[in-house]
């Protein structure tokens, strides 16, 4: 049967469909699809009547438009149709759902649904996701039309193209991508923070488990610490390992320390031992020091080490490290003396002690130091990072600049707020 | 260990139930209870244990749906009925919760008052304030000042110790049922249920509870924090009625409004009694105008699938931003007008609840019902019998609630 025209799903369903002689056959329940090539076409109506649903093939419409439906069968030709979880119907599977809009990064609902004609079938060719889809359900989209007139705007469509859509399952019921999933992985991992905080914890932690570890790690550091637990707990163990794994230690005893004890316990357990002790050390701090803000991965390279040599290695150190502007210098004691930038130690003389470039005016708190205090000496003084020395001199950690930034200014994900 | 960390310590033991339970005394409801106690005495205490038990039956079943579905009560309608009950639903909670947030505002504003402050002032700063603090205050903030204000509702039960009741007949008239057919009578039962099962809280408790992403593993500690919340609304609802009971009953002093019953015991009670009424209104009417509009604006965005968060700029979030702050704005404008017809806006606002919480009610019990959704957590086949038996029951109470604010009984 030929379809040439477009018409949206809502101009279809509740309408009746007649048989040869005019008799109505039932009325448009649902609209079921099937896979095709390139989009998903339209396999058959499922019709009502008198509360019996019935399964009426595409190729039984000899007319199908916004106005007239009608079948070249009679109602006793008509299969009997029951809902079956495996179809994908456009009602039930689809209207109303909420998808991903990666371009901005917020969570839509489909209002409408576009079909077109494509080769004698009906195609599945955009979502409504605007206001105008929603008018239209309401039957009030002319009249949205007019009011908009009145104030001499235009009532624009919002529409996106089938081709957009990735769902994450077969069905819409869980939530649907507007990107093709490989591309997640190449959104910015604060993005897909702002994506993830606004689906419901179960549909962020589908969305995770596609991720590679390092976007994973990144992106789960951005969102708000009940969501970081809700997801890492409904991982397997391995997995959340891995995943901690791969984050700087301070975030990562964040996560772990609001985790319930018996699983943060088990992570811990699978973590590498050397990763394991450094978050163990981390979690003895409170929250919102310079203790608990700090991370324990910095480079420290003692005083007698020639500035070629200590070049060298840091070649090889720095790629674990997060912070890498500060080289701190500590004594056999392990107690910090000095500290040079990454500036100096490219400019100074290769064969020049760490101990001649050092600068040993030092800055630093103690690990019990509230947070407010240590962001103010960063700020005062324009540094990077900030050492935490107990009263024996011993060198805890840094506290890095985006530490503090995250707590004078929380990223938008963390900041998300609930429904107070 | 700093005073702010306990604080949200003890913050994130108290949960969505017992913060649901706190906002929903609001002014409306403080007024309801405190104009019962007032006109009836003890006699009304007993309607508080089956209001309880059928908070207790419907918040449970609500808890239970935002845990196993992890979406909100809006989301859910719009899903599975789609668009043209989310949108009727949401215009109805829009003018219902716009009435709310009058009745809210103008409790704020009487016990300004009260306390000797012109609401043509009070009312600005108020909304104001409310409105800086969602869009610019951080959600840790927001959170201390919410958890402050809950405590403050303790005010009441000091209220009602401090009025030094006959503890007897208090118990007595809370056990035993006696039923006066006195129109008046009949209408303050009615709305004391009506003032504690709400269509908004409804919403409000399961997108918490979906929001705080609450495990099936741990709903029963769930179940618990709303079973303890529920208790709490109507224990903070009975030290109310005890303490206008108490002392204003036997005077025969009657009161139309929540901030009357706090000038009235100012002679009877002293400063104290009058300080920590007025103090306590001025608490839950600011509390409920927080929360109220804010939840309002959450709930249309996400039915309606439009972007929301406080921290949106008018651009970003069009309708969020102008559903939040029109409410705000247009409830002190309508408070500040003189002569306004306040009364009618709040039997409007009543009325639309009414009319609201069965479609609301009957929405929930199908949807916690539907095996595709619930799983094994549908209701128990008995539990259905309570549930249903609860909810007609609301329904035709406040049917004729509704039917009597037009038509009056002759009593």
């Amino acid at each position: 049967m030929p379809f040439f025209s477009e018409v949206f799903s809502s101009e279809i369903i509740k309408k009746p469909v007649l048989d040869p002689v005019g008799e109505e056959l039932g009325r448009v329940k649902d609209i079921m699809i099937v896979k095709g090539d390139p989009l998903p076409r339209i396999s058959a109506l499922i019709i009502e009547k008198k509360n019996k649903l019935f399964n009426l093939q595409w190729t039984d419409l000899n007319i199908f438009n916004k106005r007239i439906i009608s079948s070249r069968v009679y109602i006793d030709n008509l299969q009997p149709y029951e809902f079956e979880e495996d179809d994908l119907l456009i009602v039930r599977d689809i209207l109303d759902k909420q998808i991903v809009d990666a371009n901005g990064a917020k969570v839509v609902r489909v209002n409408d649904i576009k079909l077109e004609g494509y080769n004698d079938n009906a195609v599945l060719i955009a979502v409504d996701v605007g206001m105008r889809g929603i008018l239209r359900r309401l039957g009030v989209e002319r009249g949205g039309e007019d009011f908009m007139r009145l104030f001499k705007r235009h009532l624009s469509y919002n529409l996106i193209s089938w081709n957009y859509i990735q769902p994450l399952h077969p069905k819409l019921s869980e939530i649907a991508l507007t990107v093709p999933r490989q591309m997640v992985s190449e959104l910015h991992p604060a993005d897909l923070a702002a994506i993830i905080s606004q689906v419901s914890h179960k549909e962020g932690a589908t969305f995770f488990k596609d991720l590679d570890v390092e976007t994973a790690a990144e992106a789960l550091s951005e969102l708000e610490p009940d969501q970081q637990a809700a997801i890492i707990t409904g991982m397997d163990t391995e997995q959340a390992a891995d995943i901690i794994e791969e984050m700087p230690p301070d975030e990562a005893a964040d996560i772990i320390s609001d985790l319930p004890a018996e699983k943060a316990q088990e992570i811990l357990g699978s973590l590498e031992k050397e990763d394991a002790e450094d978050i163990q050390e981390l979690m003895g701090h409170e929250e919102d020091t310079a203790g608990g803000i700090m991370t324990n991965e910095y480079i420290a390279y003692s005083p007698e080490m020639t500035v070629k040599e200590a070049s060298d290695r840091f070649k090889v150190n720095a790629k674990e490290v997060e912070t890498v502007y500060y080289i701190y210098i500590l004594d056999k004691d392990e107690k910090l003396i000095g500290v040079t930038s990454l500036r100096e130690l490219l400019l100074a003389e290769p064969d020049c002690s760490l101990a001649d470039i050092m600068e040993t005016n030092l800055k630093t708190v103690p690990p019990g130091e509230d947070e407010m205090v240590v962001a103010e000496i960063i700020s005062k003084y324009n540094l990077l990072a900030l050492p935490v020395v107990d009263e024996n001199g011993y060198m805890h950690g840094v506290v890095t600049v985006d530490d503090i930034i995250d707590v004078l200014l929380p990223p938008a994900a963390k900041r998300k707020r609930r429904r107070v | 260990m700093t005073r702010w960390k306990r604080f949200l310590i003890f913050l994130s033991v108290m949960g969505p139930g017992i913060i649901t339970a706190n906002i929903d005394n609001d002014a409306s409801g403080i007024t309801t209870y405190s104009v019962a106690g007032a006109r009836f005495g003890y006699a009304l205490l007993w309607t508080l244990i089956p209001t309880t038990v059928a908070l207790v039956v419907i918040q449970e079943m609500i808890a239970r749906m935002g845990v196993v579905t992890g979406k909100g009560l809006s989301d859910l309608i719009r899903e599975n009925y789609g668009v043209k009950a989310a949108f009727f639903m949401m215009l109805g909670l829009l003018i219902a919760n716009f009435g709310n947030t009058v009745a809210n505002l103008a409790g704020w504003a009487a016990s300004m008052e009260i306390l000797g402050m012109s609401k043509y002032i009070m009312v600005p700063i108020g909304a104001i304030s409310i409105w800086i603090l969602v869009t610019k205050g951080s959600y840790r903030f927001v959170e201390k000042i919410l958890l402050f204000a809950c405590l403050l509702y303790f005010g009441y039960v000091i209220s009602g110790f401090m009025a030094k009741p006959d503890w007897t007949p208090v118990l007595k008239s809370t056990l035993i049922p006696r039923i006066k057919w006195d129109s008046e009578y009949v209408m303050l039962s009615i709305a004391i249920i009506g003032t504690t099962i709400t269509p908004w809280m409804q919403f409000y408790l399961q997108s918490s509870i979906a929001e705080k992403g609450i495990k099936k593993e741990h709903y029963k500690a769930s179940r618990l924090d709303v079973i303890i919340g529920c208790f709490i609304t109507d224990i903070i609802s009975f030290f109310i009625i005890v303490t206008c009971g108490t002392l204003l009953f036997p005077q025969g002093i009657r009161i139309h409004e929540a901030s009357e019953a706090a000038l009235a015991l100012k002679p009877l009670a002293g400063d104290y009694a009058y300080l920590i009424f007025s103090m306590s209104l001025a608490n839950a009417s600011l509390l409920g105008a927080i929360i109220v509009p804010l939840a309002t604006a959450y709930y249309i965005c996400e039915a309606m699938g439009w972007e929301a968060g406080v921290n949106k700029t008018f651009k970003e979030a069009p309708q969020f931003m102008w559903i939040y702050t029109m409410t705000i704005a247009l409830a002190s404008f309508v408070i500040m007008i003189p002569g306004a017809p306040l009364v009618f806006l709040m039997v409007l606002s009543a009325v639309i609840n009414g009319l609201l919480l069965p479609f609301v009610l009957v929405y929930a019990l199908l949807l916690v019902n539907d095996k595709k959704l619930m799983g094994e957590y549908t209701n128990p086949k008995s539990y259905n019998y309570i549930s249903w038996g609860t909810i007609v029951t609301i329904i035709v109470l406040t049917t004729f609630l509704i039917i009597t604010t037009f038509v009056p009984l002759n009593g």
